[in-house]
C-alpha cells in the first residue's frame, strides 16, 4: 500500500479516536476519569487526523 | 494573592518564559523562598497561569506579526499542493513538524508530570539540571566550531558556517518540538531546551531562539485558550490578573527583542551558570529554612 494511503487510513483512525474522546466513550490517560466529554483530547485527535491528511498529500504519487 | 504579588509574578513569568532559565521553576521557587502565602494549588491559580501564558503568546505574535502571516500563508499553500517550494514553506512545515509532539506529549503527560515534580526541591534540583543541558550544548557547537577550524575567529564568522531555523532536518524539528515536553518539569525551560536543541541541530545562535521562540507561540497560546473556560470561574479576580499578562506580555517582548540581540555574539553559557547557581543557592536556602 502507498504511504499516501497510509496516512489517509491513519487520519481515519485518528477521527474515530477524536469522536470518541468527545463523546466520553475512551477514557484512556485522562486526568479527570469519568467526565462525560474530553474535548482536548478530541481537538488533539482532529489536529493529528489534519496533520495525517497533509502527510498524505504530500506523499501522494504527483503527475508532472 | 494581593496585586502586588499579581504584578510581580506577571513580571516573572514573562522574563523568564524566553529566557533560557524556567519560568515554571522560578514560579515554583520565588513563592516559597519569599515565604508567600498563596498556593499554587488553589483553584484561581490555574486560570493566572493562562492568563500569563496567554500575554506571552500575544507578545510573540506581534513580535513576528510579519513572519506569521507569511508561514501561515506559506502552511496552507504547501499543505494544499503538497509540496514545499519556499523557505517561508518549508518554515511552516518544521514548525508543525515541531508542535505535534509537544501537544501529543502535553495532552497525555503535562498533568502527571507537573504533579509528579511540583516541589521546590525538584524545581531547584531540575534548574541544576537545565544550566547542565545549555552547557552540554555549548559544549558540542564548540566541538563543532573546531571540527570546522573556526578556532579563534571572530563571533559572527563562527556563527555564519551554521545554517538558519528553514533549513533545520525535520527530523531535528520532530525532536526539537519534542524537548518542549520536558519543559512540564519545573526547573526545565522550555526556550533552554528547544535552544540547546536547535544548536545542536545545527542552527546559528539567533536562529535557534528564533525557531524556539515561534516554536513556544502556537504550544503556549493553543495551551492557554484551551483553559479559557477556567477564566469565567467564581471568584476569580478578572481585570488584575489582565493586569498582569499585560506585564507579563510586556517582559515577554522585551526579553525576546534582549534575546535575540544578545545571541548575535553571546551564547547559552551565562544562562547555564546562573541556572546552575540559582539551583545550588535555592536548594541550600530550603534546606536550611533560611
Amino acid at each position: 500500500m502507498p504511504l499516501a494511503a497510509l496516512f489517509v487510513v491513519l487520519a481515519i483512525v485518528f477521527v474515530v479516536v477524536g469522536v470518541l474522546y468527545a463523546f466520553g466513550v475512551l477514557q484512556i490517560a485522562v486526568s479527570d476519569p469519568g467526565s462525560p466529554h474530553h474535548y482536548t483530547h478530541a481537538i488533539l485527535f482532529a489536529v493529528l487526523a489534519v496533520a495525517s491528511l497533509i502527510a498524505a498529500n504530500f506523499t501522494r504519487p504527483k503527475t508532472v | 494573592m494581593t496585586l502586588l504579588q499579581a504584578l510581580f509574578m506577571g513580571l516573572l513569568q514573562g522574563a523568564t518564559e524566553l529566557f533560557p532559565v524556567s519560568s515554571l521553576g522560578h514560579a515554583v521557587l520565588l513563592p516559597s523562598l519569599l515565604h508567600w502565602s498563596f498556593k499554587q494549588s488553589d483553584s484561581s491559580f490555574l486560570p493566572f497561569l493562562v492568563l500569563l501564558h496567554i500575554g506571552t503568546a500575544i507578545a510573540l505574535l506581534i513580535l513576528y506579526r510579519a513572519q506569521w502571516v507569511s508561514i501561515i500563508r506559506g502552511f496552507f499553500t504547501a499543505a494544499v499542493r503538497g509540496s514545499i517550494t519556499s523557505d517561508s514553506e518549508r518554515l511552516a512545515m518544521l514548525l508543525m513538524t515541531g508542535t505535534l509532539p509537544a501537544a501529543v506529549l502535553g495532552v497525555f503527560l503535562e498533568s502527571r508530570i507537573k504533579a509528579l515534580f511540583a516541589s521546590p526541591y525538584a524545581a531547584a534540583a531540575f534548574l541544576i539540571v537545565n544550566g547542565g543541558v545549555m552547557l552540554a550544548a555549548e559544549l558540542l557547537r564548540r566541538r563543532a566550531e573546531r571540527r570546522a577550524s573556526l578556532d579563534g575567529r571572530p563571533r559572527e564568522q563562527q556563527e555564519e558556517r551554521f545554517t538558519d531555523a528553514a533549513h533545520i532536518s525535520f527530523t531535528a524539528a520532530a525532536i526539537v518540538g519534542a524537548c518542549q515536553a520536558l519543559a512540564f518539569i519545573p526547573g526545565i525551560s522550555r526556550s533552554g531546551v528547544t535552544i540547546a536543541g536547535g544548536l545542536v541541530g545545527g542552527l546559528r545562535h539567533t536562529e535557534a531562539a528564533r525557531f524556539s521562540f515561534l516554536l513556544a507561540t502556537p504550544t503556549i497560546l493553543g495551551a492557554g485558550l484551551l483553559e479559557v473556560p477556567l477564566l469565567f470561574a467564581r471568584g476569580v479576580p478578572l481585570a488584575e490578573y489582565v493586569l498582569a499578562a499585560v506585564l507579563s506580555g510586556v517582559a515577554a517582548y522585551g526579553s525576546a527583542r534582549f534575546l535575540l540581540r544578545y545571541f548575535r555574539s553571546g551564547r547559552l553559557d551565562p544562562y547555564g551558570w546562573y541556572c546552575i547557581g540559582a539551583g545550588l543557592i535555592a536548594l541550600a536556602l530550603l534546606t536550611f529554612n533560611l
